[in-house]
């Protein structure tokens, strides 16, 4: 084992362990918040500097959220792939595993379940009956491809010590190249200018009830919650779970129940890339309904890792975070859209935030001068 | 300091080295690839070219792994240079065209506003003990956010317009010199000024006071502490000092050698910081070893035109690859370098 390489890791992952542990859940949410709300009014700074409106601004940001149905639809969307996949980011940093590579996982996922869809479906008869086998079908094929994606660093981590930082980033630009070969080369109808995949047939999609939006349905969010629910109980409530977040933190003490480190490293791999690649699924069938260049495709694998942090990478908390960064999310396209403030802005802001969520001896230190709370060490 | 005699064994590169080579040589013997014609004083120079930005921002990040402060944000600092390199030499231009004044005005405020912004992130990083990966992943994100969105403020779109990049320096006589007279004495002042900064951090590194300093506050900070140094001190320089060289290596990106900033995307610096970090390591924290690597990913980065000037066409989304696909088969076999003890540690001096 890498005694050398994981003295350095370890020694990071001991101490996001003690903060999580010695941060009570109410100083989390103050952590969270005054992040959220730093990030907020630096970036409205910047939008005055850059000498546009901030007040507009602020207001358009909202208004692009919840402002209309179509707008609450919209965010809904965002939050619904932002949960799943700041879920499966939540589930590798539990284990102290930095699993950077959700992108090319959600890919890698969305790939095949639009393989299998488009390769099954002519040879089965249209039907509601059999657009539903179809998504599950799908939805087994991206699981298993965004899982063995993710073993893939999970194994080179335990087994050859390289940093899981690095390659699952270098796994997601190779995802995102090969897979645009594929289409382009191969799965690009003739006509089409783009490479984009045929259409799916008009039965394999989940139904929207009550928002009238073709790419977002209340399934998918049921979907996506229902995950929450499932990685929730497998972390808290089952000896794997628990495996699983010790040999992370205390691998002395795992390693004396007879809990191989290694394994677990390619376990939670495994399992943050499965729920990755239904992300995948659900983003080609429910929002997509074909499947294209995935370099165009939202950053939703990067965006899940501020999610997750701002969760304190507790996957229930992933559920009010996602949906705080799909409004954000909405509201910033909104604001692409209608004023002229580029919408990269609220990348930007979103990198701040969790920039700030790094550093919570920041806060401490600001409670600490301004004696509002802070527990002073 | 007694491990200095160490520092100059290659760690795992020799091994590593040997497994690239093979790699090489199975190609040439099955894939009938005419070496001679892969190889060519053209293609070591666009090698030299495309390894300079990842080697500037590879020695920054080596300082500061070595004095204990893993700086992963070192692809954020170099979109940044990129950008700022293009900004100012374009707002310095005003209404005329870039100039090469204007260029190398460029760079140097790319490298000095990096520094600054380095400085701010030092000090979250050692003052308030920043978590530092996830911080070094918020430099990034700011980085892909806060970078397009300046340039469609300066622009009007997330990329420039097309610049002119900085003049190529003829040494009279040395430069009809075969071979190397091409590429050296009638280079990119970049290139010449990145392998002087290499062998310049190698020296200080290995062979001055002040590099024992950052090898000690990387290895055993109580040591240093004890010996009257302040450590954090140490580590502040080392962090500014590797914004600066990634903001460089940004610039070098898009005013040094490339014709401006392109922001689609992942920005055009397209994970060469992450590149750089694997550079380093591969180089087992040797600057001269860094710059090996570099070279040896930038041959990567440039192996497209070479297998289309001997009639094989891979399409560029395939050999775009190469580069990760290499740093990947790199990690794979170097694995763990022996990373210095005291990194990821914030230091207390008071305790």
């Amino acid at each position: 084992m890498s005694d050398a390489e994981s003295s350095g890791v370890r020694a990071v992952a001991d101490r996001i362990a003690d903060r999580m542990l010695a941060a009570s859940v109410l100083e989390r949410i103050a952590i969270a918040v005054v992040s959220t709300t730093l990030a907020f009014v630096i970036g409205a700074g910047i939008v005055a500097v850059a000498g546009y409106d901030a007040g507009e601004f602020v207001y358009s940001l909202v208004y692009g959220a919840v402002g209309s149905l179509s707008n609450v639809a919209f965010m809904l969307r965002q939050s619904t792939m932002l949960i799943l996949t700041g879920v499966a980011v939540a589930v590798a940093f539990r284990a102290g595993v930095f699993n950077i590579g959700v992108q090319g996982q959600f890919v890698v996922g969305g790939f095949a379940a639009t393989l299998t869809i488009l390769f099954l479906a002519p040879l089965l008869p249209a039907g509601v009956a059999v657009g539903v086998v179809l998504m599950a079908l799908a939805a087994v094929a991206a699981v298993v491809a965004g899982g063995a994606y993710a073993a893939l660093p999970g194994v080179m981590k335990a087994y050859a010590g390289a940093n899981e930082v690095i390659t699952t980033i270098m796994l997601n630009f190779i995802a995102s190249g090969v897979v645009y070969f594929l289409l382009d080369a191969y799965l690009r109808p003739p006509s089409a200018a783009a490479p984009n995949t045929e259409q799916f047939p008009a039965y394999v999609d989940l139904p929207g009830f009550a928002f009238g939006s073709p790419s977002f349905s209340v399934i998918g969010l049921a979907i996506a919650l229902l995950t929450v629910v499932a990685v929730y109980v497998l972390m808290a409530r089952t000896g794997f779970g628990y495996d699983l977040v010790t040999s992370g933190y205390q691998e002395p003490a795992a390693k004396y129940s007879g809990v191989d480190p290694n394994r677990m490293v390619v376990s939670t791999m495994t399992i943050s890339g499965m729920v990755a690649g239904l992300a995948g699924a659900l983003f080609a069938v429910m929002v997509l309904g074909y499947y294209s260049d995935p370099n165009t495709f939202p950053t939703f694998g990067f965006d899940a890792i501020a999610v997750s942090l701002l969760a304190a990478n507790n996957p229930l908390g992933v559920v009010p975070a996602g949906l705080l960064f799909g409004g954000l999310d909405a509201g910033g396209q909104y604001i692409g859209f209608t004023l002229d403030v580029p919408s990269e802005l609220v990348d930007g802001v979103i990198g701040l935030i969790v920039l700030f969520v790094a550093a919570p001896e920041l806060f401490r230190t600001a409670g600490r001068y301004t004696s509002l709370g802070g527990d002073g060490e | 300091m007694t491990r200095l005699g160490d520092l100059f064994d290659g760690g795992r590169v020799l091994p590593g080295s040997l497994v690239v080579l093979a790699i090489a040589l199975a190609a040439f013997l099955f894939a009938d690839v005419p070496g001679s014609e892969l190889v060519t004083v053209g293609a070591l120079e666009r090698a030299l070219q495309a390894a300079t930005p990842i080697a500037l921002a590879a020695i920054g990040g080596l300082y500061a792994e070595k004095s204990g402060v893993f700086n992963i944000g070192l692809e954020g600092f170099m979109i940044f240079g990129a950008l700022l390199g293009a900004v100012s030499a374009w707002v310095t231009s005003g209404s005329d065209p870039v100039t090469q004044g204007d260029l190398w005005i460029g760079l140097v405020t790319a490298a000095v506003v990096c520094g600054l912004m380095a400085v701010v992130f030092a000090v979250l990083l050692i003052r308030y003990e920043a978590e530092q990966i996830v911080a070094g992943l918020a430099m990034w994100f700011i980085g892909l956010g806060f970078g397009p969105f300046i340039a469609t403020v300066v622009w009007g779109g997330v990329s420039s317009p097309s610049l002119p990049n900085i003049d190529n320096v003829a040494v009279p006589i040395l430069s009809e010199v075969p071979v190397l007279g091409r590429l050296f004495f009638d280079a990119s002042p970049l290139v010449i000024l990145t392998i002087v900064l290499t062998v310049v951090a190698w020296v200080v590194l290995f062979r001055t006071r002040y590099g024992y300093w950052v090898q000690a506050a990387g290895e055993n900070p109580e040591a240093l502490d004890t010996a009257g140094v302040d450590v954090n001190r140490v580590r502040y320089v080392t962090v500014i000092f590797s914004g600066v060289m990634a903001g460089l290596g940004g610039a070098v990106l898009s005013i040094g050698i490339g014709s401006g900033f392109t922001g689609t995307g992942v920005t055009m610096v397209d994970g060469r910081g992450w590149i750089a970090i694997v550079a380093y390591l591969f180089g087992n924290y040797n600057p001269l070893g860094a710059y090996g690597a570099s070279l040896l990913f930038g041959a990567m980065d440039m192996l497209q035109i070479q297998l289309q000037t001997i009639g094989i066409s891979l399409p560029g989304s395939i050999t775009g690859l190469f580069p990760y696909v290499a740093v990947l088969v790199v990690l794979a076999v170097v694995g763990y370098t022996r990373v210095p003890a005291a990194v990821g540690e914030p230091y207390d001096e008071g305790d």
